[in-house]
């Protein structure tokens, strides 16, 4: 386990080097450029000159990238061009608010999913099924953007129960001080991910049920609980981890959508706004975050399976 | 100099398009059906005291406290919303009314008063104190013209050839006293609207190397060699978010406000300045600024009340207006407020690329251009894209609000009102011929009825035009001028591009330079006038001018250009704007302008259309 452990921290480094390199050469084919992004149409080509020239644009493209590289071997993510804070405390700044808004999210939606899901395997084809069947339709096929401004239509507009937006809090103590302008957000993100999940446990749960080991658990006596809770569960959740290996990126990546409509600016926010203006050192930071929480994702994802399968071993 | 914030609201909506249409169909319906009168109604009786909040413009969060910087940090949002309630400038433009004027009351130095040869400019400060007790005086304006002359790269509004090189000295006449010499006659108003618009006293406080040096031991005010030191350390003060609210030397203010609460996420609060000298002085305890991811997640906000005292209604949220009113029949922010329309001092327009090898020689003859605006549909754009929210524009001068710079000639109306048919007469007479429903040169030459120096033969009004996307108004303006333009052969190839790259390609260059293949560029903008508060065309129009897209250059236009900036009087400005006008050497496209949404709570409220926010007026209601 520790040698695959290594080889795979190995392969992350390589993996982000990789996606650096790609992402910083495909910024920089971006036309239009930083300085006029960031300067606007106004600027003279003296002040783009020194714009340029201040923020190391007049180097070669190779160069800016072993410059990038060394930085980052020293901690630094770069400055932004444009909101006057280094990249890193930016990051600091709004990922502890992604995180809290996605991962409320998610813990919300598996402690839902889980149980509708085995419970339509269980009620195949009876009433519930193709309730919870098409009710997750319905929600998986709703634009996230869509169901988002329904819901600030309904419940906040038109009933008032909850806040428009979401909390404005800096810190995530001041964030989770206000509960109920998190309900919006929060729901708009649960309903959507309850459906894939729900889909996704319904059909392990469903293969699980005629394997043979089910079938050989009853003949030993053990009881339909038993049966369902402690076999099939653990066995069914498998598809599960992958799931939520690859949803570990979002957690950090952001909801830009959800962001935007509960004003609630996040990492999502962050890199689009950015993007807009060529700010490639914020653009590179979330870049390599982002590429980071992706590898260490598939890692936790290797090894949930091995937890959660004996028959898994990594050599 | 700044950016346009009306372009850029717009911008962000249609970005979101999707989230914004949706808004459009579901609280746009809601708010549709309101019957609430948009007209002014400020309710109850003033009292002192209390809190106004203020909905921030999305994507605009103040993250520059010093009143020097470089264009990155040169926007509206920092100057108005931050700085300038805290940090006066020398003479303050755009009070209490909408006209983009100086208003001398609110002012921290007396009017200027200029020699008779026009060659020197003696400025008085009043005897004004900042927050700690020191004296606002000429050492304070010294030390900020000692900062320009030593970091121009670093000065958004540094013009080469122009500001600060053409003030050639500075001189201490007296303790409340300065005396600039320049290098050649100017005239007055534009000497004053776009030169001593740009500067800020600052404190002797500032004036430091290190936190808890001796105030003015820094050296900058006496001695402009010692600047880059200070500068370095408050840019690294300035870079420092996190202490704005608590530093030392920010807290040093003459203004009305000082900050009371700062979050580099855009939540921020000015509370009064107790010690501020200038009137009026502050009726409320507290403006709190508000930051919005997009302007449908603040008419939420605002809908929902309780939140927003001063916000505004997103384009996509307002109803169709009737032509000839300011504002909706409705009310969409509902009963709570009342809404009133905001005009910024700018003026749109799409460069046409006078150096592009192909279509340049074409763009160089004023009747092609003379036949591009005469196509362009500018009442039906206000009406259609943008429901009635816009104005025609057709000139370097801002139409509205009306001001005393408008000449009477642009107060007529346009000299191009849209008319294909004319445009097609005009290529026509000029040797042009139908072809294919394309305008092909077939007359070549300098004559009167030939196409002009330049022009080749079998040459086609086939136009590269590459436009910002992400804009649903603009690019439905687009199509409807691609319409138009075609009825007199004029055809344009659409391209739509992201602003950055739309502004990226349009830049001066020259007709070998690979750079110079656009040919017309539209980012959806246009100019603002701020700080140079005048509006004359030496940085737009002159030759060579930095910001002289599309490479016009006009003898005629440069001597009217020059005239405005030596003359005294309004004659100048106004030959230079009619000529202008006509001339064309952009093509002026509509103006639209923004609805804001004020509590009737809330008094005392007036945006002038510089965007400087006057606060110090506001006062609640019960």
């Amino acid at each position: 386990m520790t040698a695959f452990l290594l080889r795979r921290t190995v392969q992350a480094v390589v993996v982000l080097l990789l996606v650096s390199l790609i992402v910083f050469v495909l910024l920089h084919l971006l036309p239009g450029g930083a300085a006029r992004a960031v300067l606007g149409p106004k600027a003279t080509p003296a002040q783009l000159a020194h714009f340029n020239a201040e923020n190391g644009l007049d180097k070669p493209l190779p160069q800016q990238f072993l410059i990038w590289l060394d930085h980052l071997v020293h901690g630094d993510l770069g400055y932004s061009y444009r909101l006057n804070q280094s990249v890193s405390s930016l990051i600091a700044e709004k990922l502890p608010k992604t995180i809290v808004l996605n991962l409320l999210a998610l813990v919300f939606a598996v402690a839902i999913a889980v149980p509708i899901g085995v419970a339509q395997a269980v009620r195949r084809n009876g009433l519930f099924d193709y309730a919870a069947t098409f009710v997750g339709f319905v929600f998986y096929s709703t634009p996230i953007f869509f169901l988002s401004l329904m819901l600030v239509l309904w419940f906040s507009l038109n009933l008032g129960w909850f806040p428009a937006q979401a909390p404005q809090g800096a810190t995530v103590a001041e964030i989770l001080s206000e509960p109920a302008g998190l309900v919006l957000p929060v729901a708009s993100l649960v309903l959507l991910d309850v459906a894939l999940f729900s889909r996704y446990m319904r059909s392990a749960t469903l293969d699980n049920l005629v394997q043979d080991y089910v079938r050989t658990a009853y003949a030993k006596g053990a009881g339909e609980r038993r049966v369902l809770y402690r076999h099939v569960l653990r066995n069914s959740l498998i598809p599960m981890v992958t799931i939520l290996g690859l949803v570990l990126p979002g957690l950090l990546a952001g909801s830009l959508v959800t962001e935007q409509v509960f004003n609630y600016p996040g990492m999502g926010l962050l890199f689009y706004q950015e993007a807009v203006t060529n700010d490639y050192p914020v653009l590179l930071g979330i870049t390599l975050v982002v590429g980071a929480a992706t590898v260490i994702g598939n890692l936790l994802a290797d090894i949930g399976y091995v937890l959660l399968d004996p028959r898994v071993r990594y050599a | 100099m700044w950016s346009i914030d009306s372009t850029r609201r717009q911008s962000l909506v249609a970005a979101l398009g999707a989230v914004a249409l949706v808004l459009a169909g579901c609280t746009g319906g809601t708010g549709g059906s309101t019957t609430s009168s948009s007209q002014k109604t400020v309710v109850g009786r003033p009292v002192t005291g209390g809190t106004v909040a203020y909905a921030e413009t999305p994507g605009a969060i103040p993250n520059w406290i010093w009143p020097f910087s470089s264009l990155a940090y040169f926007s509206v949002y920092n100057i108005s919303n931050l700085q300038q309630p805290m940090y006066r400038p020398l003479y303050w433009f755009g009070g209490h009314n909408e006209q983009p004027t100086i208003d001398d009351g609110l002012s921290v130095a007396k009017p200027p008063v200029y020699a008779s040869d026009g060659r020197s400019v003696q400025v008085t400060l009043k005897p004004w104190k900042w927050s700690n007790g020191e004296p606002v005086n000429a050492d304070d304006v010294l030390f900020w013209m000692h900062m320009v002359k030593a970091e121009k790269d670093n000065w958004a509004g540094t013009s080469p050839g122009a500001f600060p090189d053409n003030i050639t000295k500075v001189t201490k006449t007296s303790e409340q006293s300065v005396k600039f010499t320049l290098d050649a006659k100017y005239s007055n108003n534009w000497f004053t609207y776009n030169e001593l618009s740009q500067i800020t006293p600052m404190p002797m406080a500032w004036d430091i190397t290190h936190t808890g040096a001796a105030a003015g031991s820094g050296g900058c005010t006496k001695d402009q060699s010692q600047c880059a030191a200070v500068y370095k350390f408050l840019v690294a003060q300035a870079k420092d978010q996190k202490s704005y609210a608590t530093s030392k030397i920010w807290g040093v203010v003459d203004g009305p406000w000082r900050l009371g609460g700062y979050s580099s996420s855009g939540n921020y609060t000015l509370v009064p300045n107790k010690a501020y000298s200038g009137s009026p002085k502050p009726q409320l305890d507290e403006v709190k600024f508000l930051p919005f991811t997009n302007d449908s997640a603040e008419f939420n906000v605002l809908k929902a009340g309780g939140t927003i005292d001063l916000g505004y209604i997103p384009p996509q949220d307002l109803p169709q207006k009737q032509a000839g009113a300011a504002l909706p029949a409705t009310n969409p922010a509902g009963a709570g407020y009342y809404l009133s329309p905001y005009y910024s001092w700018s003026f749109n327009y799409f460069v046409p690329n006078f150096n592009n090898p192909d279509l340049g020689p074409a763009f160089r003859q004023l009747y092609v251009r003379q036949a591009l605006a005469l196509t362009l549909d500018q009442p039906l754009g206000v009406e259609k894209a943008q429901r009635g929210y816009g104005y025609p524009n057709f000139g370097p001068v801002p139409v509205r609000p009306a001001s005393k710079w408008l000449s009477p000639a642009a107060k007529q109306g346009t000299p191009y009102p849209f008319d294909p048919a004319k445009a097609k007469a005009l290529l026509t007479g000029h040797g042009w011929t139908d072809q294919a429903g394309v305008m092909t040169c077939t007359r070549p030459g300098s004559a009167a009825n030939q196409c002009g120096p330049g022009v080749q033969q079998g040459t086609q009004l086939s136009i590269k035009y590459d436009y910002a996307s992400g804009t649903q108004s603009l690019d439905q303006e687009m199509q409807q001028y691609k319409s138009d333009a075609a009825k007199a052969g004029i055809e344009l190839n659409l391209k739509q591009a992201p602003f950055n790259s739309v502004i990226g390609e349009a830049v001066p260059c020259k007709p070998s330079q690979a750079a110079c293949g656009w040919q017309i560029a539209n980012w959806g903008g246009g100019w603002l006038y701020a700080p140079d508060y005048l509006p004359t065309g030496e940085a737009l129009f002159a030759t060579g001018a930095g910001s002289n897209s599309g490479n016009y250059s006009d003898p005629t236009m440069d001597r009217l250009i020059k005239a405005t900036l030596q003359q005294n009087g309004t004659g100048p400005l106004y030959a230079f704007e009619d000529y202008a006008a006509k001339q064309l050497p952009v093509i002026y496209q509509l103006n639209t302008y923004v609805i804001n949404a004020n509590s009737t709570h809330v008094g005392g409220v007036v945006f002038n259309p510089l965007g400087t926010l006057n606060a110090e007026y506001w006062y609640r209601t019960k």
